[in-house]
């Protein structure tokens, strides 16, 4: 009997260990998903902040508890792109979409205007990205740039000429590098440049 | 992360499941670590066969040309004679113009230059800077080698070469004169090595920038991307090695030559002659060298005077050590000390270090009767006490804990901080001493000397220089329109003797209400125009353009309630070359500080004059040297490159530049983790049936 007690406990031990580790692989599972949701679904709450800061001119809060809003749009037709690029590039700012750096140029404005993203969600594209692709820049008055690719360079993070100012129209956008490391500290940056092409308006 | 430490089981079964949980996430996290080294380690090793970490448009590597400096300093007792050679090495298949910011002390006057290519040399000439720079871009056009030498500060200058060919060197050779700094019977000369980074305040213009540095040029710092040379991170190893040799000729015995932050040896050579050089061979260019030679005490000269003719005119410089005090100083006078503590990123690390232990040691020297405050600043600035208050015990406890919970972040927005320290009083009956602890890493230095002019009152500022590269232009400026002295700490070993040396300077009367009269007929134009109150242990330094020198001067002053007279025989003087250049760089001084606070540039002309006629590099004038042949093919490709400095030493990389964004989520790591923890508990469970 106390061998059959010991082995069902252990059994039952052995079946609770099993459950908790299911429950521990959901979880981290589920974080992962939550992290590329969040990523994705946040663009679609922040189209309703964009349109109303289309409307009204001022920057409006997707959420209310938010500590950001959406200040342009990027373009780029050709690889299915359309991202709402929010104020700063903090790490929280960052979950939900690509951030204008404070500090370099406002998009679509002269200057050098710096934008990162995350390389596993928003900026996955631009490792596909490629010299003369066109991509616009849509500003808060309606107003759109259509800018060139120039540029594609690795950099180290603390390469700061990155964040430069420029008498040019210049668009930086920023992400990690290499793409497909799983490990999310890395000291290398991925950099595309892109120039403003001169005559394109208002549409 | 120690990957052996996490995989030890545990052997107590009620936390195995924790424990095995933890075991694999452990395994988990060393392979995540393991294939992220892996992988930033390929993509560092492709990134590293680019060059300088970039890939060039067409992708073909870029890289920049090396440097390499040798320094000879020849000291004739108060002077000093520079020759700083830059040799540019061009390893790329281009041909290269290279970019060199770099300082020089700021009261170096540099009047000679010349290129060496191969056997080869070419003088350099002076001109007006915006002709210099003409002269260098057409030779540069035309395919001639070229050098520009041009000052962006008194402390910073720039060396543009220009078609430096494939495995080519080119060596350029930069000559200057300066005076050697005496302080309480003690002897210095700096030699700079690195323009610290400084921060950049103000709002980006739209212009094209005028320089190649990493900051743009702003409403503040107009010419800020020309005193921001591109800064290699310690991580990346040193670059630009530096040679000294120093032949040290002080005119007496000596009781001691040191270098406080670089290993030396000195061989004597002579009966009073040292030769110095670096004991372990080239150092990086990092920090500021320093030679100290103290003379035997009964050999130390009291009066030295230089002079020389040149141009039809005599030139001289005086050195005249006044007598201690006399100890009728002991009567206390209160004191109102105000201290400005600079906390921005570019003090972090050793400086800030040094800076807290300094104003600790000023802490404890307060007495009841005085009164203080501390004002701390980078981005912000912060006040301890809204108005001073007295040195109470209970008051110097409160700062103590303020002073030792200080961090060094953020921009050094120093306006501010001396606005609040320097508010114009004019109170008789106190000292209103300001102690301002700072390694003065800014760019806007002119727009500071205003404020402190504007605002100084009856106030004294006092100027203490922290760490290994401080900016010893804004020092030495601060101090002297300041009405106060300079100091400079520049290890955490110095700070106990540097500052008690300030303080005993702090509490002993001064040499005022100097005058100096020369002979009637020499018709002297002399520096400085108002001579400085002298702290105890300073020498009284004087230049001078003279019709002829011949007779006496006279010298008077005022120790505390003494009267101090002194008569020296120009019979005394020794012939010397170069003195013409270092009134001129004095001269030139004077016509810039006077020019300050006004709009205009009432005396470029004058300035500009005065340095064409002594071959002098100013603001208004560069050296240039030209090629006579053409040497760059017609096919040959170019390429301009800032040359990288290194940052200076004890600074923190990234509280001075901070990074670019974090941009990669955990979200593969998490889902690997979770698809790694339900296949193990799938598996396990499914393995428990089949057992029973």
């Amino acid at each position: 009997m106390r061998a059959y007690t010991g082995s069902y406990l252990a059994a039952a031990r052995g079946r609770v260990l099993g459950l908790l580790l299911l429950a521990a692989g959901a979880w981290q599972f589920g974080g992962g998903i939550y992290i590329y949701t969040k990523a994705g679904l946040a663009q679609h709450l922040l189209k309703a902040a964009w349109d109303k800061t289309r409307i009204d001119g001022s920057a409006t809060k997707p959420w209310p508890w938010a500590d950001t809003a959406p200040l342009a749009r990027l373009t780029l037709p050709a690889y299915g792109v359309d991202l709402l690029v929010l104020e700063g590039s903090s790490g929280r700012s960052l979950a939900f979409g690509p951030g204008h750096i404070t500090g370099t140029a406002l998009p679509g404005e002269r200057g050098n205007s710096v934008i990162s993203a995350h390389r596993d969600t928003h900026f996955t594209f631009l490792r596909d990205v490629r010299y003369g692709d066109e991509l616009s820049i849509e500003n808060a008055r309606g107003e759109v740039r259509r800018y060139r690719v120039t540029g594609i360079a690795i950099t180290d993070k603390s390469n700061l000429a990155v964040l430069r100012g420029t008498g040019a129209a210049r668009l930086t956008l920023v992400t990690c590098y290499p793409f497909n490391a799983i490990s999310a500290v890395g000291p290398l940056r991925y950099v595309v440049t892109a120039e403003r092409l001169e005559g394109a308006g208002a549409i | 992360m120690d990957c052996s430490e996490r995989n030890r089981p545990s052997r107590n079964r009620l936390t195995r499941i924790d424990s095995l949980v933890g075991v694999i996430r452990g395994l988990f996290v060393c392979l995540v670590v393991a294939l992220g080294a892996f992988t930033d380690y390929v993509a560092a090793a492709e990134a590293k066969d680019a060059g300088l970490m970039f890939k060039s448009r067409d992708g073909e590597p870029l890289r920049a040309p090396t440097l390499m400096t040798e320094v000879d300093i020849a000291v004739t007792g108060i002077i000093a004679r520079v020759r700083v050679r830059q040799k540019f090495y061009n390893p790329t298949d281009a041909w290269q113009e290279g970019i060199y910011v770099f300082p020089l002390p700021e009261q170096s006057a540099v009047d000679h230059m010349r290129m060496k290519i191969g056997v080869r040399i070419v003088e350099g000439q002076i001109k007006e800077r915006e002709a210099a720079r003409a002269t260098y871009e057409s030779a540069k056009q035309e395919g001639r080698k070229a050098a520009l030498i041009e000052q962006e500060r008194p402390n910073i200058f720039t060396n543009n070469v220009a078609h430096i060919g494939p495995n080519e060197e080119v060596e350029v050779q930069i000559e200057y004169q300066q005076k050697v700094q005496s302080d309480q019977g003690t002897f210095r000369l700096r030699f700079p090595m690195v323009v610290g980074s400084r921060y950049i305040p103000g709002t980006p213009g739209e212009t094209v920038a005028t320089g190649t540095g990493w900051a743009p040029d702003t409403n503040a710092v107009p010419d800020a991307s020309r005193i921001t040379p591109p800064v290699v991170d310690r991580a990346r190893g040193d670059s630009n090695p530096v040679t000294i040799r120093v032949d040290l000729n002080a005119g007496a015995a000596l009781a001691s030559v040191g270098s406080p932050y670089h290993k030396i040896n000195a061989v004597k050579n002579g009966d009073t002659g040292y030769r110095v050089s670096l004991a372990d061979g080239p150092v990086p260019a990092n920090k500021d060298f320093e030679l100290v030679w103290t003379p035997a005490v009964e050999r130390a000269a009291k009066t030295v005077v230089f002079t020389e003719t040149f141009a039809g005119a005599d030139y001289a410089l005086l050195m005249v050590m006044p007598p201690a005090a006399q100890q009728a100083a002991a009567r206390h006078i209160a004191r109102d000390a105000i201290f400005i503590i600079d906390t921005s990123g570019s003090m972090e690390g050793t400086s800030i270090a040094q800076a807290k232990q300094a104003l600790l040691m000023a802490l404890d020297r307060l007495t009841p009767d005085d009164a203080f405050n501390i004002v701390q600043f980078n981005s912000v600035t912060d006040v301890l006490f809204n108005s001073s208050v007295t040195a109470s015990a209970a008051n110097i406890a409160k700062a103590r804990d303020y002073v030792k919970a200080l961090r060094a972040t953020g921009g050094t927005e120093m306006a501010p901080a001396l606005t609040a320290a320097l508010n114009n009083s004019d109170n008789q009956r106190v000292l209103r001493q300001v102690i301002f602890l700072t390694d003065g890493a800014v760019g806007n230095e002119a727009q500071l000397f205003e404020l402190i002019k504007a605002r100084l009152g009856d106030s004294r500022l006092f100027t203490v220089g922290i760490g290994s590269a401080p900016n010893t232009y804004f020092m030495s400026k601060a101090a002297q329109l300041g009405r106060g002295t300079y100091t400079y700490i520049g290890k955490v070993d110095e700070v106990k003797e540097k500052m008690t040396r300030l303080f005993t300077k702090l509490e002993s009367p001064v040499v005022s209400n100097l005058r100096v009269t020369w002979p009637a007929d020499a018709e002297a134009e002399m520096w400085p125009r108002q001579i400085p109150d002298l702290y105890l242990g300073e020498p009284l330094f004087v230049t001078a353009k003279l019709r002829k020198l011949a007779g006496t001067v006279l010298l008077e002053g005022q120790i505390g309630a003494e009267t101090w007279r002194a008569e020296v025989s120009t019979q005394l003087a020794s012939a010397e070359s170069g003195i013409n250049v270092l009134w001129a760089r004095d001269e030139i001084e004077s016509l810039s500080d006077a020019m300050r606070g006004s709009k205009g540039e009432d005396n470029k002309q004058a300035i500009t004059d005065l340095a064409l006629h002594h071959h002098l590099v100013s603001k208004y004038t560069s050296m240039v040297a030209v090629d006579v042949t053409k040497t760059l093919p017609n096919d040959a490709l170019t390429q301009t490159s800032a040359m990288p400095t290194n940052l200076p030493e004890g600074w923190n990389y990234e509280a001075v530049f901070g990074t670019l964004p974090q941009t990669a989520t955990s979200a593969r790591e998490q889902l690997l983790l979770g698809l790694l923890l339900l296949a193990i508990a799938t598996l396990w469970l499914l393995r428990r049936p089949a057992r029973t």
